[in-house]
């Protein structure tokens, strides 16, 4: 009987009814019919219940109904009955596919393969896998199998090119298309002028440029292409740039004034090609200057001598692009940037007047791109208060607003013998609002409030006035009224997004989480619950703020269930490349996919990312230094009590547990009387909503389950991420310093520390400063037995040190801050407390560090006067002295300053 | 010379109604409760109650209403033939912005309105009022010199909080 029976598999055919109707499970798959699929699958399998194919294409039909483990039980067993089928592995592929467990869906797909090696399908989708996973060498075996198999498809002549591409066979992949083209008939449309023949020629182009030393061979290419490509824009970059790259200044010149000519005007990376083609700048700046974000040019990236910045003003100032360019802004932004002195004196006053005329709130925060001081060849832009002040941009630009004020405050005019008529009203206000804005860079709180209340007064109108003012006084120490202010602002528009926006970060700042959810959900959409509807959204600013201000509430569960939602939207991020691979190369859209997959290799070195990791690794850093926090929850050893203390403790942990539960309780009541009124708003559409928050019910909303995880372990992790991922950033080795600090890991700390050493260069940084004296103290017990590791720490801890010891390396710091008196505030907190753990020193001359000048160096925020406040608090009876006079000075600086605790 | 701004009208909404306030507070010395507001947002009529703007911002406001004319017990005429009047509760410019015609002008826009519309929707509209406090020789000015409104009759503590509590009422008869 078994030998005649189908349902063993093997290979045996079904019969033609069953054959016929599994056809019809397959296509009904196919076109999402799922209930008519799994209906067909059942009267199969009716006949033959153990039809490994049929259970397999049934499971994989469940699994799109949301029936997951039920999906995997059945592809399982299908599998079980016929591993001989190439449609069983296909299937359980497809099922980690979907689980994106991609791995063992690569395993799947090639078990598949050996038994039916020429499968179209299953070639195309292993190939899938394999560039998502990035298993270059694999990808590029499958991409030549598939156009060995089907030479005729375009397609597949474009895969196997970007898998040389991928694999560093530049060369290679340049042949791979020139036979592609070569297969072509000479009258076939592929070869004509269209977006894709041109987007194929330009990444053919991208692919000569990338072969090093090759910008001749790509130079030529340019021309031979040109009457196929449609991207001119593109084109023409190219081309200036590889004349920039072989030192055809002149030709690049003039490709670069022919950008200009079509429209680009403001594109600031093409001025400064333009710039470096006028000096005939080398290679490796040629390439900085190309790359520059925003508004940076050339002669913003670095001090340049004054026989250059005369040839620049000879084409800038009244020059051949000067005339090209009468109407361009970027123009005027960039004289600036050239002059000096009077001459730039007298063009920031045309400039100033012109965009105070208009009415242009960002003029400060334009001109504070100004403020450049040379560092070590490169320019930096300075920010805090006293570099501001000191900068000599700076002083000329308040000179003027202080002039204009006066001048129109009494005549209306800019300058009282102007013969002009007289200016508009507005034009007072927004010199006002200029000129508190230049306090605020400068530091000088108290004087931009006041000045904004003139504003405020003239025109109670305007949303920008609310949103200066808040954030003085945030800067000042007082988030509460920073909310209230910029609370008020919003009302007068509520069809602003920025500015709600805004407001409900202050409040998440300011520890409001609940109003900060409503104010935020007037921008949502306005059914279902906001937060999922947020997180749907990807809304990573949101969750951030709100992360750190539960944590800020020691609320760590919900802290952490939020920073993970931003992990997560990282993790769909890289998901989303997969529906690249296939739709770019099916619309030749090269060289953007290209750009994709290489921004997916570096995605999780993205600032927020970051922020996400860093947030997730301090809460379970403090978990692991407070481990009653998490142990609080379970039930109290009772075997050390008496029996009576047993009974109490007892009844004590039942009350807990009660009032917990109802609390949770209460809570979920909440949560289904808000979503009910949502739903009663929204009247008819209730049924389509349920569809919708019915699958999103988050059965761990107080991430519960993040706190029962091993604190370390999980820091360990997203600190491996941040090294991997983020090298350059100094915070990614501060935090492995910390992780690795308390897992023992003497050599991972000691390279940490160095690495954040060689980021922070030649300024002191408070938290390397901390963490190296924090070594230090433990070295000893770190050391271990290991002789090896005890030489290595030995030595490099020295180092560290610059030779002596502890106390010596406390006391150089104390020399560098009593040499350079502009020393950060953190900076000489660090140092203060340093010299109490280390003994070092007594606690006044601790303290003496912190309030001799601390005041008037750099790095006096409110948060960071407030933390040297309790540093000095800390330091006991002996500070008392030095900490009155700390506050006393704290409340000079910063009146309106809150005390928190 | 004082040189005349441009000047541009835009609507009162729920979304923007507290500029509204903010203009009213800056400019009135009595303050407007909220069914006020509510009234004017309800309204949606943008040719009797609109926001002027300059640069972008907002820095005047005009409400207008149309209510009926009481009948006056002396009248002979019996009912039957509505009688409206247009009255502006308020006409207000922030201080920094005036002496340059935004006043006139939107007045001027309200008149114009009314003359589009005195056939439809106006169409029982005779005559346009308003009260203005007794002391506020500028206003009356505004609008007898400039608009040909006449000075009615006093009423005697028309104003709660402010002192003189009385007004005059100004009109213009419209057809």
């Amino acid at each position: 009987m078994a030998a005649d029976n189908p349902q063993a598999g093997q290979g045996r055919p079904l019969p033609k009814k069953e054959s016929d109707l599994f056809k019809g499970v397959v296509k009904h798959y196919e076109v999402k019919q799922y209930k008519k699929a799994i209906k067909q699958a059942d009267s199969i399998l009716k006949k033959f219940p153990n039809h490994g194919e049929t259970l397999a294409m049934k499971g994989l039909t469940l699994n799109c109904m949301s029936k997951r483990e039920e999906a995997h039980a059945l592809v399982k067993k299908g599998l079980m009955n016929d591993m001989r089928s190439h449609v069983c592995w296909h299937v359980y592929g497809l099922l980690h596919r979907s689980d994106r467990n991609y791995n063992e869906a690569i395993k799947a797909y090639k078990q598949a393969l050996k038994i039916d090696p020429e499968n179209l399908q299953i070639l195309r989708d292993l190939s899938l896998l394999q560039v998502q996973m990035r298993d270059i060498k694999g990808f590029g075996v499958t991409r030549h199998t598939l156009l060995a198999l089907k030479s005729n498809a375009k397609m597949n002549w474009i895969s196997f090119a970007l898998a040389k591409h991928l694999d560093g066979d530049l060369r290679g992949a340049v042949n791979v298309i020139d036979i592609y083209l070569g297969t072509l008939t000479e009258d076939s449309p592929e070869l004509e002028r269209g977006f894709e023949s041109s987007e194929l020629a330009m990444y053919r182009n991208s692919l000569l440029a990338e072969i090093p030393d090759n910008y001749e061979e790509a130079l030529e290419h340019l021309d031979t292409c040109e009457k196929l490509v449609v991207d001119r824009h593109g084109l023409l970059m190219s081309r200036a740039k590889y004349q920039l790259k072989l030192g055809r200044f002149q030709d690049a010149r003039e490709t670069f004034m022919t950008i200009f000519k079509r429209g680009a005007s403001e594109d600031y990376s093409v001025h400064s090609g333009y710039m470096c083609s006028l000096l005939e700048m080398d290679d490796a700046i040629c390439e900085e200057a190309l790359n520059l974000d925003g508004t940076g040019t050339l002669a913003t990236m670095m001090p340049l001598s004054a026989e250059q910045k005369q040839k620049l003003k000879d084409v800038y100032i009244g020059g051949e692009l000067s005339e090209e360019l009468p109407r361009s802004h970027a123009m005027q932004r960039i004289q600036l940037t050239l002059r000096e002195g009077d001459d730039l004196k007298n063009a920031l006053d045309i400039y100033c007047k012109k965009l105070l005329k208009k009415g242009a709130p960002s003029l400060g925060t334009d001109l504070s791109s100004l403020f450049l001081v040379d560092n070590n060849g490169r320019y930096e832009r300075v920010t805090d208060p006293v570099d501001v002040k000191a900068h000599p941009n700076y002083a000329m630009i308040v000179q003027l607003a202080d002039g204009y004020i006066s001048s129109l405050s009494s005549c209306s005019k800019f300058a009282a013998d102007d013969n002009d008529t007289e200016e508009d009203p507005s034009t007072l206000l927004w010199t006002w609002y200029l000129r508190a804005v230049l306090h605020e860079l400068g530091g000088e709180l108290s004087e931009g409030l006041e000045l904004i209340e003139k504003c405020l007064e003239h025109t109670p109108t305007a949303v920008d006035l609310y949103e200066l003012k808040a954030r003085l006084l945030k800067a000042s120490g007082d988030i509460k009224s920073a909310v209230e202010c910029l609370d008020k602002g919003r009302e007068l528009d509520k069809q602003d997004r920025y500015i709600n926006n805004q407001t409900t970060k202050y409040m998440l700042q300011a520890g409001m989480e609940e109003t900060a959810l409503e104010r935020i959900s007037l921008f949502t959409k306005h059914e279902g619950n906001p937060e999922q509807n947020l997180f749907d959204m990807q809304c990573s600013w949101y969750e951030l703020e709100l992360a750190a201000c539960l944590a800020k509430k020691e609320d760590w569960g919900r802290s952490l269930k939020k920073f993970a939602a931003v992990v997560k939207h990282f993790d769909d991020f890289h998901e989303d490349q997969f529906d690249f691979h296939s739709y770019c190369v099916r619309k030749v859209t090269l060289r953007a996919y290209i750009a994709v997959l290489r921004y997916e290799d570096t995605l999780w070195g993205q600032q927020y990312y970051g922020q996400a990791a860093e947030g997730i690794i301090n809460v379970y850093l403090h978990l692991h230094d407070n481990p009653t926090i998490t142990k609080e929850e379970e039930e109290p050893d009772y075997s050390s009590m008496t029996a009576a203390q047993r009974k109490k403790a007892k009844a004590i942990q039942r009350k807990k547990k009660k009032a917990a539960e109802k609390k949770a309780a209460e809570e979920a009541e909440k949560q289904k009387a808000k979503e009910e009124a949502a739903e009663k708003e929204n009247g008819g559409k209730k049924k389509q909503n349920n569809k919708g928050s019915q699958a999103v019910v988050d059965p761990d909303p107080l991430g519960k389950e993040l706190l029962q995880k091993d604190p370390l372990e999980e820091a360990k992790k997203y600190s491996a991420m941040l090294s991997k991922y983020a090298p350059n950033s100094i915070n990614t080795w501060l935090l492995q310093y910390d992780v690795s600090i308390r897992r023992g890991k003497a050599l991972m700390a000691l390279q940490a520390l160095f690495k954040a050493k060689a980021l922070a260069g030649n300024v002191p940084n408070s938290e390397v400063f901390s963490r190296i004296v924090d070594f230090a103290t433990k070295a000893d017990t770190l050391k271990g037995d290991n002789p090896v590791v005890q030489e290595v720490v030995e030595s490099e801890l020295a180092a560290l040190l610059n030779g002596g010891s502890i106390s010596d390396f406390v006391t150089s710091a104390v020399d560098h801050v009593k040499k350079n008196p502009l020393s950060d505030l953190s900076y000489r907190v660090a140092i203060a407390k340093a010299i109490v753990s280390t003994k070092t020193s007594g606690v006044a001359d601790a303290a003496s560090i912190v309030i001799d000048g601390g005041i008037n160096g750099r790095g006096v925020t409110a948060s960071c006067c407030h933390e040297a406040l309790v540093t000095l608090k800390k330091f006991g009876n002996e500070a008392d002295e030095a900490v009155t006079k700390w506050s006393e000075t704290v409340k000079t600086k910063f009146p309106l300053m809150v005390e928190t605790k | 010379m004082v040189k005349k701004l441009e000047i541009e009208f835009g609507a009162i909404t729920a979304d923007n109604v507290e500029q509204l306030r903010k203009v009213n507070a800056a400019c009135f010395p009595v303050s407007y409760n909220d069914s006020f507001y509510k009234d004017v947002v309800a309204r949606k009529n943008e040719g009797l109650n609109k926001f002027a703007y300059v640069n972008g911002f907002v820095i005047g406001a005009v409400c207008t209403r149309v209510e009926p004319i009481p009948v006056d017990a002396s009248s002979s005429e019996s009912g039957g033939d509505e009688r409206s009047r247009l009255y502006i509760m308020t006409l207000g410019v922030l201080a920094a912005y005036r002496g340059r015609g935004i006043g006139t002008k939107m007045i001027a826009s309200i008149l114009e309105y009314y003359e589009q519309h005195k056939d439809d929707e106006l169409s029982t509209v005779k005559e346009i009022t308003l009260h203005v406090q007794t002391s506020n020789t500028d206003a009356m000015n505004f609008y007898t010199s400039r608009f040909g409104f006449v000075k009615g009759e006093m009423v005697e503590n028309y104003y709660r909080r402010i002192d003189p509590p009385h007004c005059y009422i100004l009109s213009k008869q419209l057809r």
